[in-house]
């Protein structure tokens, strides 16, 4: 199977060759042949890929050990389910799983192209061919995933603990998914600039393909967090860790572009500034496979690190090159012809929230290269650590919160003053209200009041956005559901949008109750004793052992109890005393209101071969908190060293995913089109016939 | 075996991209006409999804019945004077403006005509 995907992937690069320089060439030399030829050489491309990719995932079937980065990356002992994520689990296979994409997601682009963009199709054609030529050239001669072993060894090293979890059949996916997915817009979108199409014609094509990215890159790094959440046994899931900050910097960018592409497509404003953002969308996605090939800083990803660096920088700086300087040669061409009217519009709003994402992006990419350039420039070793960007970028992102709010309310054009007094009412009502009433019941952290009161103020502004509408409609006759059905159904980005800022909501609540009211503590339990924190008492009941041929694993079972303080008032006040919100209880008798609520098994084991520890947390998740307990380690003298936590809301970051994609599917779903006759299909015989 | 799939994916490869030269069918690059046609057609579109839009924004209180009647008024003329481009009349200035005037009273009357007071576009 090596011979045929190495000879897949001198194919694809020969013709991913031919596909730019035909597309080109048959362009200006008016060669309609040749045009033909070189977009069959693109979709030619997707097949090799393909073959390419089934070579490589039928040698893991197999355990075709003579391939190296088979034997790198499983084992005869590897669940066969986890083929699939062995096949991305390392440099070689990731890079064939993102050209996997690429090419796809490349045909299926052009194949439904709108002919209105034939003229530039050429040019988009090219661009994608190049970047589909640099992974096949990468993957030929850099990264090749089918080189052979001189020993072929009797069992390989297995695949890396970390990934063997449910989340790692999509996490990766989705996040190399989508950030390669940033390709497609920016090549409609340039190879129309190239063409001198400098109208709105590539609007549709660049929003569609851009929420997706959007969507996929976004839900991927939700699952990523959960991932972090379950399996790598601190307790957080979002460290501010550069891989995780290279995704998020090509997402806010690509959501400034989402909502300003609305005014493009409403207003025929801020097309200049749309192609810009996009611009910035694609190098930092470079910038992201960059720092997840090339390792320049250390992260949690660093499976994925190699000696690729400068190929990949290499890359990202022709990118950035190519794209800025399009930009600036057909920039005098972009300019819109409408300026806004009011500051106080929708279209204003969208431009304060651009800007409150592109601030978070900087703020992130300054803390991102910050190591890079003291470690290049003064030769010190530096890292930017979680406090930086929530110090930095908190604040922002309370401000964009604030502006999901307001910039619904505000109709397009200008705003009156009897508009902003009736529209506003309510929800800054519901927001004040909010804050009162956690004052009122006792809440701590003003900072954190603020938030919540922001959450509300959004959620009402939201709700009342639904109820005008759902009203106005019912008025007409239609009953509750199919009044608000009919409003949703009638502008399906603007709502999907609603969809999404409500998940945005609950993540909000999520991020406010684990920074603010998170509480910890930690002990060393023998089998009867307890460990208890707030309203909990843990007690640890028994414990197994897991072990495999390639990892030492044990299991800890832990009862929970839901205690009533009073019971546990005087070991509360001693623990306090000492600045500890937890304490530790050698007597294994229940108290009188102690309530059995659940059992938790959390599980510790340590993979030799990779020198790693794994652990999966025992969690209890309700909608108020989560308990959250993680195996520390199994001690010589039998006890186990736990670390426990009390994560207020958590169960609202993970609860956000379904809003978030069903949301993003609302406003991608096509509108019906808006012609109320019989459109008569024309003959299009000046077509070049086919796609 | 695995050579000889190779081989028949690179011979596959090759017939598909040069029966364009091959092939008897005849291929030409698209017309500036045709292109023409398609952008008007989009654009024609877009306008119409924008009024749509403006309906659904007027219905739900958004907009005031001034801002509404003028937006609207402005993409019907702009929907107007697509209509003409596609079906490829040819006027002077001033008789298009005319005509855009009619156009714009008709629509107006045709609105008032109409028992719901609400916008066809027909």
């Amino acid at each position: 199977m090596a011979d045929l995907g190495v000879m897949a992937l001198l194919l694809g690069l020969a013709l991913s060759a031919y596909a730019a320089i035909g597309s080109v060439v048959g362009e200006k030399i008016g060669m309609a042949e040749l045009v033909v030829s070189a977009r069959r050489a693109l979709y030619m491309t997707t097949l090799a890929v393909v073959i390419a990719s089934g070579a490589l995932i039928n040698a893991f079937v197999q355990n075709d050990f003579s391939i190296r980065y088979v034997a790198d990356h499983s084992n005869t002992l590897m669940d066969r389910a986890f083929v699939w994520v062995a096949f991305y689990a390392g440099n070689e296979g990731s890079l064939l799983y993102i050209l996997l994409a690429l090419a796809l997601m490349s045909a299926l682009s052009v194949w439904f192209a709108p002919k209105r963009l034939a003229r530039s199709m050429p040019w988009t054609i090219a661009i994608l061919a190049i970047i589909q030529l640099f992974y096949f050239v990468v993957l030929s001669f850099a990264a090749n995933p089918f080189e052979l072993l001189d020993t072929v060894p009797l069992d390989g090293r297995g695949i890396n603990p970390l990934l063997t979890h449910t989340g790692m059949f999509s996490h990766p996916p989705m996040l190399m998914g989508g950030l390669i997915a940033i390709t497609i817009p920016f090549a409609f979108v340039s190879g129309a600039l190239i063409a001198g199409n400098y109208g709105d014609d590539w609007i549709d094509v660049a929003r569609v393909s851009a929420i997706l990215a959007w969507g996929v890159l976004g839900t991927g790094m939700l699952i990523g967090a959960w991932w972090a959440y379950t399996i790598l046994g601190w307790g957080g899931y979002w460290a501010w860790d550069p891989i995780e900050n290279v995704a998020l910097m090509p997402w806010l960018v690509l959501t400034a572009f989402i909502h300003s592409i609305m005014v493009q497509k409403r207003r025929g404003m801020f097309r200049m500034w749309n192609v810009a953002l996009l611009n910035i969308a694609f190098v930092l996605a470079q910038l992201g496979m960059f720092i997840n090939r090339g390792g320049p800083v250390v992260s949690v990803h660093s499976f994925a690190a190699s000696a690729l660096g400068i190929i990949f920088l290499s890359f990202m700086i022709a990118s950035l090159v190519f794209a800025f300087a399009l930009f600036l040669w057909r920039m005098p061409q972009l300019k819109s012809d409408r300026a806004m009217e009011s500051f106080v519009s929708r279209e204003a709003s969208f431009l304060i929230n651009n800007f409150l994402f592109l601030s978070v992006m900087a703020v992130t990419l300054w803390g991102v290269l910050y190591p890079v350039f003291a470690e290049f420039a003064r030769d010190i070793s530096v890292s930017v650590s979680a406090p930086y960007f929530n110090r930095a970028n908190g604040p922002v992102l309370l401000g964009i919160v604030v502006m999901m709010g307001i910039g619904p309310l505000l109709p397009w054009r200008k705003t009156s003053a009897r508009s902003l007094k009736q529209w506003f009412v309510w929800p800054t009502l519901v927001g004040v209200l909010t804050i009162i009433v956690l004052v009122a019941l006792g809440v701590q952290r003003p900072i954190a009041i603020f938030a919540f009161g922001v959450v509300a103020f959004v959620a009402a502004s939201i709700s009342e956005e639904w109820w005008r509408g759902t009203v106005a409609r019912h008025r007409s006759g239609d009953n509750w559901p199919m009044a608000w059905w009919r409003l949703v159904n009638g502008n399906r980005p603007r709502h999907g949008g609603y969809i999404v800022h409500i998940s945005i909501l609950m993540l909000g609540l999520g991020i406010i109750g684990t920074n603010f009211y998170q509480q910890r503590t930690d002990g060393a339990l023998a089998l009867g004793e307890s460990l208890v924190i707030d309203n909990y008492r843990i007690e640890y009941v028994d414990n197994g052992d897991e072990s495999r041929p390639d990892r030492i694993a044990q299991w800890a079972e832990m009862s929970v109890y839901e205690i009533s303080p009073e019971d546990y008032e005087q070991e509360k006040a001693f623990a306090a005393a000492q600045g500890s919100t937890g304490f530790t209880l050698k007597d294994s008798r229940l108290r009188e209101n102690d309530k059995l609520i659940d059992q938790i098994r959390p599980w510790h084991g340590f993979y030799v071969d990779f020198n790693m520890a794994s652990v999966r947390s025992g969690i209890r998740s309700t909608l108020v908190e989560d308990l959250y307990v993680i195996p520390r380690d199994f001690l010589a003298d039998g006890r186990i060293s736990l670390a426990v936590s009390i994560n207020p809301l958590a169960w609202w970051l993970w609860a956000s995913g379904p809003f978030f994609i069903i949301g993003t599917m609302v406003a991608l779903w096509p509108q019906p089109a808006v012609e109320r006759r019989p459109v008569r299909k024309r003959k299009l015989d000046d077509t070049e016939g086919e796609n | 075996m695995p050579i000889v799939l190779g081989t028949l994916l690179a011979l596959v490869s090759i017939a598909v991209i040069a029966y364009p030269f091959l092939g008897s069918k005849r291929y030409r690059l698209v017309s500036e006409t045709f292109v023409t046609r398609e952008k008007l057609r989009a654009e024609r579109l877009r306008i119409y999804r924008k009024i749509t839009d403006l309906e659904s924004d007027f219905t739900s209180g958004d907009l005031t019945d001034a801002d509404y009647q003028l937006q609207r008024d402005q993409l019907r003329m702009s929907a107007a004077e697509i209509l003409r481009q596609e079906s490829g009349a040819k006027t002077t200035n001033s008789t298009r403006d005319e005509e855009l005037e009619k156009e714009i009273s008709r629509l107006r009357e045709q609105t008032a005509q109409s028992p719901e007071g609400g916008d066809t576009l027909k």
